[in-house]
């Protein structure tokens, strides 16, 4: 394009910068450095853009009134009292916190969450992304355990709380161990419900009482061509509906053996009436019952049939017992409390204050398990990004030195990742400093206080009724000076060293 | 750099890439036994929030599996029949949005003028001004919401509009404990557009403002997009502000709503679990038409 | 050391792409063997190849007379250095050099001693301690090679090594290398896309496009007498003027006309032509052996219009127009041209290269 006389040497275009240039997009979990800042932009030292100083006014107000003043006044409150604050009492809030149960209790979780939690997210975080690696299929992996993120914390909360239930009906957990266990403790028909306060005794009506083995065992005895009649109560109909039990039939006594029959000695006719088997009372169905000798060997089994009927044959001489067997009224599993306060370590023993500092109650291991459910797909994109960042060549360097996948892994990539691991650490550790949501929502008001954390304490001293602001200040104090270490560290990382 | 979505890939692929996903069976299978895990809990609280209410207590959720014809609409025709009466879930949702989306347009644009005048401006205490900023991210919120009250309350007294207790005193708290974060990343991303555009803006004459609006603001739109959406979903699922500001008012977002239903567990669970369903499907929605710059959002250095 | 013997290398990627076809190359013991070509030719992957950082689609690669094609990187006998020198960031210099030894469970001193050897030749012995991050780039540079050293392998594969360094450097590195490889006698396998550094380095070289060897030999052999208009284009820089011209007779005598050019060949290029007659030819010459001359005389001559001069010192580079194409030519200062001037561009029939303008063979020339 260039005509005419141009002598020399061909000197680069100054024409102006053609195009939209693409920006470095935001470097993943870093900053630009402040060197980058201070680019030979041109134009000149002498001259200097105080015309943009206007638009950080606004933002300089909000963060003015609303972040920096109120730092400085919870300071300054935490030293007064807890009433209006009107008296000086110096350190005596802070000497409050360490000596209040309570308050320790909120700060043990606060160091178990601290201690367990950032480790293992980012633990998890980075298997996961070294293990997506190696599949087709990674983004929708990762799609589904990043996930839970957006979901509030509230509603996670509550979404775990369901998982952890008590009740084998509605907590999955519980549902899967009770599924073990009902393989070698499997409940009988008619399980006594001792959290209602139920026992065997107030089954016992006609001819039956409880033993100390858990049995019901017949009061009278009969022998060969006896007919024995057992009569219970407390048995629900909907029991008896899902057995579909039928109207109870006295079996006819059999010549060599013993029968009898098992029955719901309840007659709606009939009310309050014991000990006579009208014809409309239900037949107690599936009940394992024994025959046993005078020195209490069983001599035969048998199961009663829909209406309540059992025969043993050929039972031989002597006088027999009819026992109704425990197995029948085993509960099974219950339901193991993950959302309650039972220790992990053995504290009970102790006394309260040692227990209040040493304990690990389930309900925070249980609540663990949500944050990680929640976080690790952070942890996991996090590092993952650093992982697709690494120059393959060094990757494939090692493998021309001879190193193994998990050579490789163990002593290049993982010591490449060290600030990704690092900036991911950090950041959960500070989301778990403050934990809130979780702790409102998913202990059971049993467990809250057991649960409780910083957080949680500020919001119940300066919130709830009778407020004591002197000593919410100070927890929010203390608060404060756990993050400030994460600060310093985003601080350095910032100025580029 | 890098690409920053769920979705990263390396540039080079061939060798590298088809070495590393050699048939692997047992890490496929193991790997989709966590995916399942991780959808288990969501699942269960849509299937419950599916069944009529008397079946919570009967029997396990996980039993619709063999019987999925007793599946419902019944809980959510309920709620959403409440229509929008204070303290329903519908009005809610509807409070949620109003705190959140003003919130969103400020914030975004807040930090953009913040940053803009970090990175392009200069003037003595720039870089102190955002080391100031950077430290900020780590403050709790807890340690400014009884100062920030009182002060609503002098601001009260003083022109007679309290903001404690409204709509408006909530999106001012969020808009200022965003600011941080958004300054953060949005100053980061203008910092590697080439000082020589706005050099040749200026030598043409343009004034400051100009410059912003016409070459900064719009090369800035995918960081703003990422700063928007993740505060966006940020603000929606908080519940500390939420009810520290708006505890007891008439009209509560969707996270109070729902704190207060958890608190009446045992027979509340058809609302629990379907106002949760309800709660998340927006920041559900969002997220999935929005990957990249959430993603992309949340890696930008999330300190929260 | 070794000789490496690539026999009918092919890559075909999934998509039906064929990145490398049939390549055919002989590399003999101890020679600096440079595989060039634009950007995306497949000499890098011909090199990954014989590395096992690619899969081989098809051929071998034999090392030593050994197949290599299964057998894994490390146990080829080979050692390789990145273009972006790929060393360990957060090890130190010695561990760099060190870590595939230590990797193989080399006995200590064994270690030491391989690393210090290969320090002392590379000049690196004060670097030892430290961390790349703290090195510049040209040392870096020797890093790399360092740990390639340390392998004692059969052959070294280089992957455009010098094209992350600015232009000094590289003019500083290229001879390191070329003095290295007389030092250590080891054969030398070397990727690049700038003919330059292939012409100066290496003893022979491989001319690669689109994945399909275009010709080999020594810089000379390339220079004087390319096989193909691509290679001919290729070498050299400037590169060749190229011309579209017609054989055609004038007065009894076949002569090549294009528009502002004529070609009086001589006996052997006549010969050469012969069954053309008529058809076109694709004139090649090169801008060093364009003059001003005298219009009369047998080889080229071409009139253009200068249009622009650079000064050069000894020489200047003219661009001129001739009918509707650029010509490119380096004359002497002392012509004194001036721009708009018209001149009478001569070359020798010696310096002349045809091609047939559709296969872009070279017509044979005696």
């Amino acid at each position: 394009m260039l005509s005419g006389r141009t002598f020399g040497l061909r000197r680069p275009s100054t024409a102006r910068a053609v195009a939209v240039p693409v920006p470095a997009p935001d470097t993943p979990l870093g900053a630009a450095p402040l060197a980058m800042a201070k680019q030979p932009g041109g134009g000149g030292g002498w001259r200097s853009h105080t015309g943009s100083l206007l638009f950080i006014l606004p933002a300089a107000i909000f963060l003015g009134a609303i972040v920096v003043y109120p730092l400085v006044a919870t300071l300054v409150r935490s030293l007064f009292d807890n009433n209006n604050g009107s008296s000086f009492v110096g350190l005596g809030n802070y000497k409050e916190i360490f000596a209040t149960d309570d308050i320790l209790i909120g700060l043990r979780n606060n160091v178990i969450w601290v201690i367990v939690f950032p480790f293992t997210v980012t633990f998890l975080g980075l298997v996961f992304a070294v293990l997506t690696e190696r599949i087709r299929w990674a983004t929708a992996f990762k799609t589904v355990v990043f996930m839970p993120i957006v979901f509030s914390l509230t509603a996670s909360a509550l979404i775990w709380r369901a998982v952890f239930d008590l009740d084998p009906h509605v907590g999955m957990v519980n549902a899967a161990v009770q599924t073990v266990s009902d393989v070698f403790n499997p409940p009988g028909l008619y399980p006594i419900d001792k959290s209602a306060g139920q026992a065997l005794s107030n089954l016992a009506s006609t001819n039956v009482a409880a033993t100390a083995s858990a049995t019901l065992q017949s009061t009278s005895t009969v022998s060969s061509g006896g007919v024995a009649k057992l009569g219970l109560v407390g048995i629900s109909p909907f029991t008896l509906q899902m057995l579909n039990a039928q109207k109870v039939q006295v079996p006819s006594a059999a010549s060599g053996g013993v029968v009898g029959v098992v029955w719901r000695d309840f007659s709606p006719t009939h009310v309050g009436v014991k000990g006579t088997v009208f014809p409309d009372e239900d037949g107690l169905p599936g009940l394992h019952v024994s025959l046993l000798r005078s020195d209490g060997s069983s001599a035969a089994t048998a199961t009663t049939g829909l209406n309540g009927a059992f025969h043993f044959d050929n039972v031989g001489q002597g006088q027999f017992h009819v026992q109704v067997d425990s197995s029948n009224f085993g509960s099974g599993f219950t339901g193991i409390s993950f959302l309650g306060t039972q220790s992990i370590t053995p504290t009970a023993s102790l006394s309260r204050t040692a227990q209040a500092l040493l304990s690990v109650p389930l309900v925070d291991i249980a609540m663990i398990i949500a944050m990680l459910w929640i976080w690790a797909g952070f942890a996991m994109v996090a590092i993952g990004a650093g992982l697709a960042s690494l120059n393959r060549e060094v990757l494939e360097a090692a493998h021309m030195d001879g190193a193994t996948e998990w050579q490789t892994l163990r002593r290049v990539t993982i010591p490449m990742l060290l600030p990704v691991l690092i900036v991911v650490f950090v950041t959960m550790l500070i989301n778990v400093l403050k934990i809130f949501d979780i702790i409102l929502n998913m202990p059971p008001g049993t467990s809250q206080q057991d649960a409780s954390t910083l957080a949680l304490l500020i919001y119940n001293t300066g919130f709830t009724a009778n407020p004591a602001t002197g000593l919410a200040s100070a927890l929010c104090v203390l608060l404060f000076i756990l993050v400030i270490p994460a600060m310093l560290l985003n601080l350095r990382r910032i100025r580029g060293t | 750099m890098t690409t920053a979505a769920i979705s990263a890939v390396p540039v080079r692929t061939g060798g590298w890439r088809s070495r590393l996903r050699r048939r692997r069976p047992v890490l496929n299978v193991v790997l989709a036994l966590i995916a399942i895990f991780w959808l288990v809990p969501s699942i269960g609280l849509l299937v419950v929030s599916l069944r009529p209410e008397s079946a919570f207590t009967q029997s396990g959720w996980w039993t619709v599996l063999t019987a999925p014809s007793r599946l419902t609409i019944q809980n959510y025709t309920t709620l959403f029949s409440q229509g929008l009466r204070p303290g329903g879930l519908l009005d809610s949702l509807i409070t949620s949005a109003v705190i959140t989306v003003p919130t969103t347009i400020l914030v975004t644009s807040l930090s953009s003028l913040a940053a803009y005048s970090l990175v392009f401006g200069r003037w003595r205490g720039r870089d102190a001004v955002f080391l100031v900023v950077v430290a900020l991210m780590v403050v709790p919120v807890q340690m400014a919401l009884l100062p920030v009250a009182s002060l609503y309350k002098l601001f009260g007294s003083a022109t007679g509009f309290n903001p404690f207790g409204t709509v408006v005193g909530v999106v001012i708290f969020h808009v200022a404990f965003g600011l941080p974060f958004g300054i953060f990343l949005m100053r980061n991303f203008y910092n590697g557009i080439p000082r020589d555009l706005l050099e040749a803006g200026r030598i043409d004459g343009a004034g400051e403002w100009k410059l912003f609006r016409r070459v900064v603001l719009p090369l800035g739109v995918p960081a703003a997009a990422s700063l928007a959406i993740f505060q966006f979903i940020w603000v929606w699922n908080d519940l500390l502000v939420a009810l520290i500001f708006l505890g007891g008012n008439a009209h509560a977002p969707l996270t109070v709503f729902l704190f207060d239903q958890v608190r009446e567990l045992a027979s509340n669970y058809w609302i629990v679990s379907t106002g949760g369903i309800i709660s998340i499907i927006v920041p559900l929605i969002v997220f999935f038409s929005f990957q990249r710059y959430f993603v992309r959002g949340m890696l930008a250095g999330a300190v929260k | 050391m070794a000789r490496v013997v690539l026999d009918d290398l092919t890559k075909r990627y999934v998509a039906g792409t064929v990145a490398v076809d049939k390549l055919n190359l002989d590399i003999a013991d101890g020679e600096f063997v440079c595989l060039v070509g634009p950007s995306g030719c497949g000499k890098t992957t011909a090199l990954r190849m014989i590395a096992g950082l690619e899969e081989i689609s098809d051929g071998e690669v034999r090392i030593n007379d050994r197949v290599v094609n299964n057998l894994q990187p490390r146990d080829r006998d080979i050692a390789m250095v990145f273009q972006s020198y790929a060393l360990y960031p957060h090890m130190t210099v010695y561990d760099n050099m060190a870590f595939g030894l230590q990797l193989r469970k080399t006995p200590k001193e064994q270690i030491d001693k391989a690393v210090h050897e290969a320090a002392r030749i590379l000049d690196l012995e004060r670097f030892l301690e430290r961390r790349p991050g703290a090195l510049s780039g040209g040392q870096r540079q020797r890093v790399a090679l360092g740990r390639a050293i340390v392998r004692e392998p059969a052959a070294f594969l280089m992957d455009e090594p010098l094209s992350n360094l600015d232009a000094k450097l590289r003019v500083q590195t290229r001879a390191e290398i070329a003095r290295l490889h007389q030092r250590l006698t080891a054969t030398m396998i070397y990727v690049t896309h700038d003919q330059v550094e292939a012409m100066t380095m290496g003893d022979r070289i491989a001319v690669i496009n689109e994945g399909v060897l275009q010709q080999v030999g020594t810089p000379r052999e390339l220079y004087e007498a390319p096989q193909n208009r691509f290679v001919a284009g290729f070498i050299g820089s400037p590169s060749m003027n190229f011309v579209a011209m017609t054989l055609d007779q004038k007065g009894g005598e076949p002569q090549l006309s294009g528009d502002g050019a004529t070609v009086k060949l001589d006996d052997a290029q006549a010969a050469a032509l012969r069954d053309r007659a008529g058809g076109p030819i694709m004139l090649g010459v090169r801008p060093e052996h364009l003059d001003v001359g005298s219009p009369d005389g047998p080889g080229l001559r071409l009139t253009a219009t200068v249009d622009v001069i650079e000064f050069l010192g000894n020489d200047e580079l003219i661009h001129a127009q001739s009918g509707d194409r650029d010509i490119v030519a380096i004359v002497d200062t002392d012509v004194n041209l001036k721009v708009g001037e018209e001149v009478v561009l001569r070359a020798e029939p010696r310096r002349l290269h045809m091609f047939d303008p559709d296969s872009g063979l070279a017509l044979a020339r005696t």
